[in-house]
């Protein structure tokens, strides 16, 4: 056929069109790379240093405080791990964490959804007075606090932790999941109406579903507070056998204090539930703030 | 299967003066499609929510059937209702968001999946009953909140607009869809919208509405053919009806050079407050394009020709006699002394162009220039 043996004239003598090569990689560029290093070293260097400071010994870390472990020792860690009073305040710890975290939860989803969603007078006071909850830090408050939680009674007692704790971490609680919830759509709600849920139908059948991304946040955010909080235990709790794992953290080292690398193995053994929590569910959480239902 | 009635139903909203519906008085049969149409903020969807139980009737009754549902729960009113916005539940499958009324009510599961499964082969969502709205296009969301209203199988259906959220193609072709099914259901349904060709091609009836007043109620037929009075001469039909005020004399509309003939009863009606005026609304279509020898004929200046294939639309200006700078005698839906003209479309005009046109003798609708009604 002619046509396909004619040389494509045309073609040849057009300027060629400009190419756009993507010079980028798909690696991006190594500024960004540097920088975002250089961060997380700084993140993860003292939780590093801690971490495999326990692996050595005393001497080694006199030594060179800032070598690596050499040999590598493991006998503070499984000493750690044998101590009863060890796994006594991460009881302690675990089920103040999670006792606070069901309360805020399951307190918290309420009161947002009556914030969120009902039309009453003094709807914005209150909202407003939840979130003046969040500029009143603890520690202003605990000597009132402590007197109050005395005269119910609750001294050394672990719920007298979990009660202002779950108190303390309504209002991020609130402020994350009132906008959450007010953004289900009406039609939602009136279409539930008509398919014949009630008021708590559509609470329990649809917004705790729906809420679920935020739900999840504000309980990560209120586990992850209650597993590192030190000064409301530091002051309810008095005997050894009631600490959470931060006081136990501090009682351990002025008791061990010679001993650094134990400490060492003990702070890094407290820590690691509330980072594996963290960075399991950590996209969760930015899942949960991002918010809404979308659909 | 039951009738609506609609008995002096008002709604007032809180903090405003004026009724958004006000003295509401409709009758729905057994079975109809009657579509409600009107500007937006006329009150229509009010008016479907008033019946849905998600507004409160302020004054009057709402009965379907027989039974006065005006203090009854959305849910005990045995509707179901299709949202603009499909309002489908986002973390339910689509075989779900279909069962969810069965599934609160009780039903048991083997008949709920049947009732779905039946649904879904209507609508074509047989395949689709395992994914999550989200994963839908468009068109399929809005199948499957019909399909959510028609596993109730209630007495009435409501449907809030429902195609406005498609695109133009998808809509005409979902509005046939939606009419013959409700032809084959033969559920009562009333149907909000303010589009009037979507009232005018699927309603067995058409209520207008404006300003929470009910302005006429009848087939889309009647509502063409006699408008009852000066708005819905002007709402119903597209392109909108050309209407203007002309002065009476002798027995004669004087439309420029033309003269209509008055009929007697019609002329018998008019009051002083008219001032021997009458409001004449004449459709595109009652326009003959003719000469200018023609004595009848007043002039427009084409403006643009809108080929539709089956039809040609001119937009025109008034020449002549007609045509006042200050004071529009002609409105149309292109704006004050514009006319729009139905011409033949194998025969078009220039732009530019002049054409002379006349009223087609008893196409014309006369109206009271002072109250609006319909004379003739």
């Amino acid at each position: 056929m002619a046509a396909t043996t004619a040389p494509p004239l045309a073609y040849r003598d057009a300027p060629e069109a400009p190419v756009r090569t993507n010079k980028k990689s798909a690696w991006g560029s190594p500024t960004t790379y540097f920088i975002a290093l250089v961060l997380v070293a700084i993140t993860l260097a003292p939780v590093a240093y801690i971490v495999l400071g326990g692996f050595r010994t005393n001497s080694q870390i006199t030594e060179s405080p800032s070598g690596l472990p050499a040999p590598w020792v493991v006998s503070n860690y499984t000493e750690v791990l044998k101590s009863s009073v060890f796994w006594q305040q991460l009881g302690n710890s675990t089920l103040v964490a999670l006792v606070t975290t069901v309360g805020v939860v399951v307190l918290g989803v309420m009161a947002s959804y009556v914030l969120a969603r009902y039309r009453f007078r003094g709807r914005g006071a209150m909202y407003s007075l939840f979130a003046a909850g969040l500029m009143f830090p603890i520690t202003v408050a605990i000597t009132p606090l402590y007197i109050l939680i005395k005269n119910i009674g609750l001294i050394n007692n672990l719920a007298g932790v979990i009660l202002p704790q779950i108190a303390f971490a309504l209002p991020t609680t609130i402020i994350i999941l009132v906008p959450f919830l007010r953004a289900i759509p009406e039609e939602i709600e009136e279409a539930a109406w008509l398919d014949g849920c009630g008021r708590l139908g559509f609470f329990f059948r649809m917004v705790l579903r729906l809420s679920l991304p935020g739900v999840l946040t504000t309980g990560i955010l209120a586990f992850v507070a209650s597993w590192n909080s030190y000064i409301l235990p530091l002051f309810i709790l008095n005997d050894q056998g009631k600490y959470t794992l931060p006081l136990g953290v501090q009682a351990f080292s002025s008791q061990y204090s010679q001993d650094t690398a134990k400490v060492l193995a003990f702070t890094s053994l407290s820590m690691i539930p509330a980072l594996v929590f963290f960075s399991l569910f950590e996209r969760r959480i930015v899942g949960g703030l991002q918010g809404a239902v979308k659909g | 299967m039951a009738t609506v009635t609609y008995d002096h139903a008002t709604r007032v909203y809180p903090g405003t003066e004026r009724p958004a519906v006000d003295q509401l008085n409709l009758h729905i049969e057994d079975g109809e499609f009657l579509v409600l149409v009107g500007p937006s903020g006329c009150g229509k969807s009010t008016s479907l929510r008033m019946l849905a139980g998600l507004e409160d009737v302020n004054q009057g009754r709402i009965f379907i059937g027989d039974r006065d549902v005006t203090d009854v729960q959305p849910k005990d009113r045995d509707i179901a209702m299709v949202f603009q916005n499909y309002a489908l539940y986002p973390h339910m499958t689509v075989a779900d968001n279909m069962g969810f009324a069965l599934k609160i009510a009780g039903t048991p599961k083997a008949e709920i999946r049947q009732r779905v499964e039946e649904a879904a082969k209507i609508l074509d969502l047989t395949e689709y009953l395992d994914r999550k709205p989200k994963a839908l296009s468009g068109g399929q969301r809005q199948r499957v909140a019909m399909g959510r209203a028609i596993v109730r199988q209630p007495q009435v259906f409501l449907m809030d607009e429902p195609l406005s959220n498609l695109d133009a193609k998808l809509r005409v072709q979902t509005r046939t869809q939606i009419a013959s099914l409700q032809r084959r259901l033969g559920v009562t349904t009333v149907y909000v919208t303010h589009d009037q060709t979507e009232a005018l091609t699927m309603g067995d009836r058409i209520a207008v509405l404006k300003d929470g007043l009910l302005q006429q109620v009848g087939t889309p037929r009647e509502m063409y053919d006699t408008p009852q009075n000066v708005f819905v001469a002007g709402f119903i039909g597209s392109p909108a009806m050309n209407i203007g005020t002309f002065p009476v004399s002798g027995g004669n509309i004087e439309v420029g050079p033309a003269r209509l003939a008055l009929p007697r009863d019609v002329a018998g009606k008019l009051t002083s407050e008219d001032d021997n005026k009458v409001t004449l609304g004449f459709r595109p279509e009652s326009l003959d394009v003719t000469s200018e020898s023609n004595a009848a004929a007043f002039p427009v200046e084409v403006n643009i020709v809108e080929e539709l294939g089956s039809d040609a639309f001119v937009y025109g200006t008034l020449r002549g006699s007609l045509a006042q700078k200050d004071d529009a005698v002609i409105t149309s839906g292109a704006g004050d002394n514009q006319v729009i003209v139905r011409v033949d479309p194998r025969n078009v005009p220039m732009k530019g162009e002049r054409v002379f046109v006349t009223i087609r003798p008893g196409e014309e609708h006369v109206f009271s220039a002072a109250t609006g009604q319909r004379l003739s």
